[in-house]
């Protein structure tokens, strides 16, 4: 019997004239997706590649690593490409020295604010608003649609359990809806061979996570739309509630959300940490100069030596002082923007579309932390840098003068760039990607089965005649 | 053609009564029964209570009081056994248009338990309601009412309930049609189906109904077989029942 009306549904749907015109536009939009991604990918491969050979470039002919201030870069990914998260919005480089702060900078919206006012065509985006409004569009009146048409009467005229026909419907809407992702999502991956992109085991598994996340959302869809196509008599009612439904799970609760959480929760601006940061920076370099002022050199050893040794202790307390300053600002902000975050994410996570995109994102490795993770593996890089700096030549570069004593005759040779050691961002691995993204998609099944459950309670009362 | 059939009732309505929440009272203590091999026609206007009848017989409506029972099985408290033994074909035959005629009927009699049909049996019964075989495989978008209501009757014969509920099934078929319909209901009817049919056309009830009934107000205020008709003018009696001049149950 259930599968009987499931077949039905299926059949029913993949018959209507709209359902082709809905595989068509779906089919496009996802190929577009996975063409452009894969496009873009490949481009930003070229150009990280690019950028990182003219990094080693520009460190030929210097021959003291102390001199070397070079660039680490948030390397492009696949799946960044498909769901692009914030990793368009964030600094993807870095200005590294052995010692100092770190500010990301070179947004890829940055460079190119064209792209910023229209953003790319990706996954987030098409499940969000195409594909929920599709869903809506073929079972917002799949209850009272079939009782204006009038086979609802015929239909229950037949021993049909009310639990089977709902459950039914939703199976064979879920199962007809999926069909014109699917395919798409095949000939998608096909698209990232021919362009010869080559994806891990693990990122075919994160990619599959994200179709699974977008189906899940859609489902959410379908299983509202039957619960008010249950509630309301006519279709033409539940069309016009369900678009306004959509309107405020898509885009109204998302932005209100942060929009709240900024009102009651106040965190300083970054510009002001920034200013306040470089005011203690010019009076930490005040005592410095002050300090060298004051060297007197011991006269039965290297001067040079001595300069350098000094140097490099009046920077590293120098160093100790802005970073303990600047930890203390930057986590005092941290602090607050994370009960800000963890306030407007509670929130947003009202909406079923922001459960998809934060899932997704966290899955594709594009979410929130991107920026705090790319951060803090380039802060361990520093050390690293910095480690490798003082075994190579004694002392780090940044933070100041530098002396370097070259005798006539004996110059130095020049550093060899490939020793450098080289900036590799590790992602997240993937099991604690899906213990991150398990309460969004909990809350995604959570929300089917509470619309569900509505469905089933509201056609038990449906008048069928 | 009036039987002494001495059988069970098939179809039974027992002081059958409908209240809508806003205190309209839709049917009033009907009682009839439809025995098998029986048609029995309940003739009434608008809001007389005919459709309320099949409804609570199909537990679409549950009765305020009184059972409504087919093949003894009361509707309302076992209402998926009771429709096991029931066809129903409606006013408007409504199949879902981009179906074809063999894909309805092939969803509407495995709905009704029927399994094991095939598709030549499907296209003997279609052959047998008229429908052309040209049109078998047509999607129902592009089919007229009486096209569409020769399918529902198709899947009303292949369920082969011992029951069937006809809510003004004639309403608006062309003479031709209406015919063809009758001779269909007689041949139901000669293989010992109960028929439970609601109309306005008071000639073909009075030329293929066992027993007649005018309902008025959700009562039912005549009830007269084929044998007490003869002789009488039906539509005389039926307008005078309608206006009042005559309100007791023959």
């Amino acid at each position: 019997m259930l599968k009987l009306l499931i077949e039905k549904e299926l059949k029913e749907i993949i018959g209507s004239p709209k359902f082709i015109m809905m595989f068509a536009i779906s089919s496009i939009l996802i190929l577009l997706t996975f063409y452009v991604g894969g496009i873009n990918y490949k481009k930003n491969i070229a150009q990280h590649e690019a950028a990182k050979l003219e990094n080693l470039r520009s460190m030929e002919g210097i021959k003291d690593w102390r001199l070397i201030e070079h660039n680490i870069y948030l390397p492009p990914s696949i799946l960044a490409s498909l769901v692009n998260g914030i990793s368009n919005d964030i600094g993807r480089n870095v200005d590294m020295y052995g010692r100092g702060e770190i500010r990301p900078h070179g947004s890829v919206y940055n460079e190119n604010p064209v792209y910023a006012a229209f953003r790319f065509l990706d996954l987030t985006f098409l499940f969000q608003i195409v594909l929920s409004l599709f869903s809506i569009l073929f079972t917002y009146n799949a209850v009272n649609g079939e009782k204006e048409s009038g086979t609802l009467r015929l239909v229950f005229s037949n021993s049909i359990p009310r639990g089977k026909y709902i459950l039914g419907k939703i199976l064979g809407s879920y199962a007809a809806l999926s069909i014109p992702l699917i395919i798409p999502f095949l000939l998608g991956c096909l698209v990232l061979s021919v362009l010869g992109i080559q994806l891990k085991g693990s990122e075919w598994f994160r990619l599959a996570l994200i179709i699974n996340a977008g189906i899940l959302f859609m489902g959410v869809f379908i299983t509202l739309s039957v619960f008010i196509s249950s509630v309301s008599r006519r279709s033409a009612n539940s069309f016009l509630l369900l678009l306004v439904i959509w309107i405020f799970v898509i885009l109204v609760i998302p932005r209100a959300a942060v929009l709240i959480s900024g009102r009651f929760i106040d965190v300083p601006p970054i510009d002001e940490l920034n200013n306040k940061k470089n005011a203690y920076n010019r009076e930490l370099a005040e005592t410095v100069l002050n300090k060298l002022k004051t060297f007197k050199a011991d006269g039965n050893e290297d001067l040079f030596a001595q300069f350098e040794k000094y140097m490099e202790e009046v920077n590293d307390d120098k160093d100790e002082k802005m970073n303990s300053f600047g930890s203390k600002l930057d986590e005092e902000r941290k602090n607050r923007q994370n009960v800000q975050s963890d306030l407007s994410l509670t929130l947003a996570r009202i909406s079923p579309a922001a459960q998809f995109s934060l899932a997704s994102s966290i899955i594709a490795g594009t979410s929130l932390t991107l920026s705090q993770e790319f951060l803090s593996q380039a802060k361990n890089y520093q050390n690293v840098f910095k480690t490798f700096q003082q075994e190579k030549s004694g002392g780090s570069s940044g933070g100041g003068m530098k002396m370097i004593m070259v005798n006539e005759g004996d110059e130095p040779p020049d550093i060899d760039p490939t020793e450098l050691p080289e900036f590799v961002y590790k992602e997240a691995n993937l099991d604690s990607i899906i213990v991150a993204s398990l309460g969004d998609f909990g809350l995604l099944i959570i929300y089917t089965f509470i619309f569900f459950a509505g469905a089933y309670m509201a056609f038990r009362r449906f008048d069928l005649r | 053609m009036e039987t002494m059939n001495k059988t069970a009732p098939i179809l039974e309505a027992v002081n059958l009564s409908k209240k809508y929440e806003d205190g309209m009272l839709a049917l009033n203590n009907v009682s009839f029964e439809v025995k098998p091999g029986e048609i029995f026609s309940m003739l009434g206007g608008n809001g007389a209570g005919k459709t309320t009848t099949i409804n609570i017989f199909l537990n679409l409506l549950e009765p305020t009081s009184g059972e409504a029972k087919i093949n003894g099985i009361v509707t309302h408290e076992s209402p998926l056994e009771a429709k096991k033994n029931v066809a129903f074909l409606s006013e408007n035959v409504m199949l879902y248009p981009e179906f074809t005629a063999l894909q309805n009927i092939d969803f509407f009699v495995k709905l009704g338990g029927k399994l094991n049909y095939t598709k030549s049996d499907y296209q003997k019964v279609l052959k047998r309601v008229g429908l052309q075989t040209e049109a078998h495989e047509k999607k129902l978008k592009g089919f007229s009412k009486g096209m569409r209501q020769k399918c529902g009757i198709a899947i009303a014969i292949l369920k082969d309930a011992p029951a069937i509920l006809l809510d003004e099934p004639t309403s608006g078929l062309d003479p031709k049609a209406g015919h063809e319909f009758v001779k269909l209901l007689a041949d139901l009817r000669d293989e010992g189906k109960a028929i439970l049919m609601s109309t306005h056309d008071i000639f073909r009830a009075k030329e293929i109904s066992d027993y007649v009934g005018i309902m008025n107000k959700g009562s039912l205020v005549m009830k007269k077989s084929r044998a007490e008709l003869q002789g009488e003018n039906l539509e005389q009696l039926y307008v005078q029942f309608m206006a009042g001049y005559m309100d007791t149950v023959a």
